[in-house]
């Protein structure tokens, strides 16, 4: 998802990559990588002592793009929460931005990971699900709960989810939803639920996630299908309703964050799109809505995990704890503008004032509990059904 | 002059190493970069995984090949379907283009295809992306085609086989027109003028002289643009939809979110075939000297 910059709306901001502008570019460059991760893998860390065996006490986080408060292109940024981290701790980092979309992640990780082998980084950010794979597979260590008293600040909903149900092996970084985009000067009215994306006033004008579980998950909830106990067999009737639109000619493609864009040009009238772009392009856009249908919207998070092999699990900790204290959390969410996973950061907003403090009243970044009580978040899918809905999934976009 | 000779003796010697020695960047190249590879792909077409994430076991697992075949046929055929028009579009856009400059360029022949370069120093994606501005549905280009009488209202090129074509045409053409410029830039357009003194119409002399003498050109070219864009995925990605994929769709999904790597290699593998035996067939038609431009 791109940052939000409600304040500056600028049309540059939106040619930001973003973090989400990579899960729909993803593998552009990537057929290579699939045959030598552990190349890449190597390749991607720099050549300053990210090695996991370089022996001093730098903490490295393997993070999204444009995920912190920090300048672009910068390392630490003066002022902001790693740099005051460093000061606060004495604790060395390392930040990187070396996620881009979670299967190619994946993909770079998994051949060293599945031999015992250390892939670097001591904490990285990915999204719920491939956590809960990670969890899964026993790749990630159980995290010093202990030495992480600031994780009592977080949001109930988020700490022990489906993904991870004793809540030891992630926590969260920051969250988002899911929802319905639409352009008011091509549908010509708000639209509130699924079925309009199916209404043939729109054929051919109609965008999907190529993001799986987003897609899936809000038709699922339209059907009435509840996401926290996924099986293939459930969802069949998710699926039907996604090929029948697709063979109809109703949906025109599957993108990844460059829906943005069509959205825009009047080439989708409405799409299923994440919550933060929308409210960045409304304020250059008053045509361009977004809402939670009525049958729900689905709420996803990055997690912070803890690869085995980790030289600094310590440091992990510590950081941790520092960015769930909610003073240096509002920071991350004043620059980020996600839903923030900790408590009290509305709070903290209001007292920093200007442009913080009106993101305080935003229903995006702090969604009120009816919003919050219509969200769903997927539960963990085991190998054999993710590879079931994969499988069906790709069928369905044309792979 | 003992010394001399014997300098010259070991030069000698050395000389007849020396092919091997210039060649051997190339043949390591080669090696490292595809025969390596090839032979990872081949053993991993012909593996199974034992469960999602784990790596491929060799075990001369050839349903990988059956089910690449008959479960992406629709795939396969647009993919060839798809590159053979943009291959040939390529050619009548680029055939005039290049004619023109290598004829009526004069001076400015250098900087005419300096011209049909620059594009290409943006980034492939962002070309393709650009496309999409382009071709919205309310953009000029569709304005312009809606103006005209007759035209369905629900006309779109985005989204569409021609939308997929268009791009795969503009991604490729600059390798179209590049090598038939080279092969016309080096006719001697006095052989036009004899054909006339004999007789010849221009469009015989064109036909019979110019024409032949630049086929090298269109086949490399036609190679060129075929390859890729029988492979590609991007065009299709952006400017495609469900409808169009093409086969690098599929392997790229099975590949990085399926992680069913058997069977991508299969696929792979599979395409490589059959555009092999396409250049050589065609090849058998036209000549392999094109190769030698």
């Amino acid at each position: 998802m791109t940052k939000r910059r409600i304040s500056t709306p600028s049309p540059t901001s939106q040619a930001d990559l973003s973090r989400r502008k990579f899960l729909g570019t993803s593998g552009l460059a990537l057929g290579g990588l699939a045959l030598g991760p552990a190349l890449l893998a190597a390749c991607s860390s720099d050549s300053s002592g990210g090695d996991a065996s370089s022996g001093d006490n730098e903490l490295w986080f393997d993070n999204w793009t444009l995920y912190i408060d920090k300048p672009e292109g910068e390392l630490y940024g003066k002022g902001g929460t790693l740099d005051s981290f460093q000061n606060a701790s004495g604790q060395k980092i390392k930040y990187t931005e070396g996620i881009n979309d979670n299967n190619e992640y994946f993909a770079k990780i998994q051949p060293l990971l599945s031999q015992d082998k250390p892939i670097g980084p001591d904490i990285i950010a990915l999204t719920f699900w491939m956590a809960g794979r990670l969890t899964t597979l026993g790749w990630v260590e159980k995290l010093p709960l202990d030495k992480i008293p600031n994780s009592a600040n977080l949001i109930e909903s988020l700490t022990k989810p489906p993904s991870d149900p004793t809540g030891e092996y992630s926590l969260p970084w920051q969250a988002g939803m899911a929802g319905i985009a639409y352009n008011k000067s091509v549908t010509g009215r708000a639209l509130n639920s699924v079925d309009d994306l199916f209404d043939p006033a729109f054929k051919g004008k109609i965008g999907m996630l190529l993001e799986m579980r987003d897609t899936i998950g809000l038709i699922a909830m339209s059907l009435g299908i509840d996401l926290a106990t996924p099986t293939f067999e459930k969802f069949q009737p998710a699926f039907d309703k996604l090929k029948e639109g697709v063979d109809s000619g109703q949906i025109r493609q599957f993108t990844g964050n460059d829906y943005v864009d069509d959205l825009e040009q009047g080439s989708f009238a409405a799409c299923i799109g994440w919550s933060g772009d929308v409210v960045q392009l409304s304020a250059s856009n008053p045509d361009i809505g977004f809402s939670i249908p009525e049958s729900g919207g689905t709420l996803w998070f990055d997690t912070m995990q803890i690869p085995v092999g980790a030289s600094n699990v310590e440091g992990a900790a510590e950081w941790m704890n520092y960015v769930y204290d909610p003073v240096n959390a509002a920071k991350i969410t004043a620059e980020v503008q996600y839903i923030s996973p900790v408590q009290g950061v509305q709070e903290e907003l209001r007292k920093m004032g200007g442009d913080a403090a009106a993101l305080a009243d935003s229903q995006l970044v702090f969604p009120d509990a009816s919003t919050l009580a219509t969200l769903q978040s997927w539960g963990n899918l085991d190998e054999e059904e993710e590879a079931l809905f994969d499988a069906e999934f790709a069928k369905i976009t044309g792979a | 002059m003992a010394a001399d000779t014997s300098s010259d003796d070991r030069g000698l010697r050395k000389g007849k190493w020396a092919p091997y020695g210039l060649l051997s960047p190339g043949i390591l190249w080669l090696v490292l970069f595809f025969l390596v590879p090839v032979m990872i792909l081949v053993r991993t077409a012909l593996s199974s995984k034992a469960s999602r994430f784990a790596n491929p076991e060799f075990s001369w697992q050839f349903s990988n090949f059956t089910s690449a075949f008959t479960d992406y046929g629709p795939q396969f055929v647009r993919s060839f379907l798809f590159a053979g028009i943009a291959t040939i579009s390529a050619i009548l856009i680029g055939y005039p283009l290049a004619y023109w400059i290598a004829t009526q360029g004069g001076r400015w022949k250098n900087l005419l295809i300096g011209l049909v370069v620059v594009p290409f120093f943006t980034s492939y994606l962002i070309r393709t992306i650009a496309w999409t501005s382009l071709l919205k549905d309310d953009g000029v280009i569709l304005n312009v085609i809606h103006a005209i009488p007759f035209v369905p209202q629900d006309f779109r090129l985005l989204a569409t086989p021609a939308g997929v074509i268009g791009g795969l045409t503009y991604n490729f053409l600059s390798f179209m027109i590049l090598p038939i410029y080279v092969s016309l830039e080096k006719i001697d357009f006095r052989l036009t003028e004899a054909a006339a003194d004999l007789y010849g119409t221009p469009w015989q002399a064109f036909k019979k002289v110019v024409l032949p003498l630049s086929m090298p050109g269109v086949f490399a070219g036609s190679l060129l643009v075929f390859i890729p864009a029988a492979g590609d995925y991007l065009n299709n990605r952006y400017l495609g939809s469900p409808k169009t994929s093409m086969i690098g769709t599929v392997v790229q999904d099975k590949f990085l979110v399926q992680f069913d790597y058997p069977v991508a290699a299969a696929l792979s593998l599979v395409l490589m075939a059959i555009i092999t035996t396409m250049v050589l067939i065609y090849s058998k038609f036209l000549g392999t000297e094109g190769l030698a431009v």
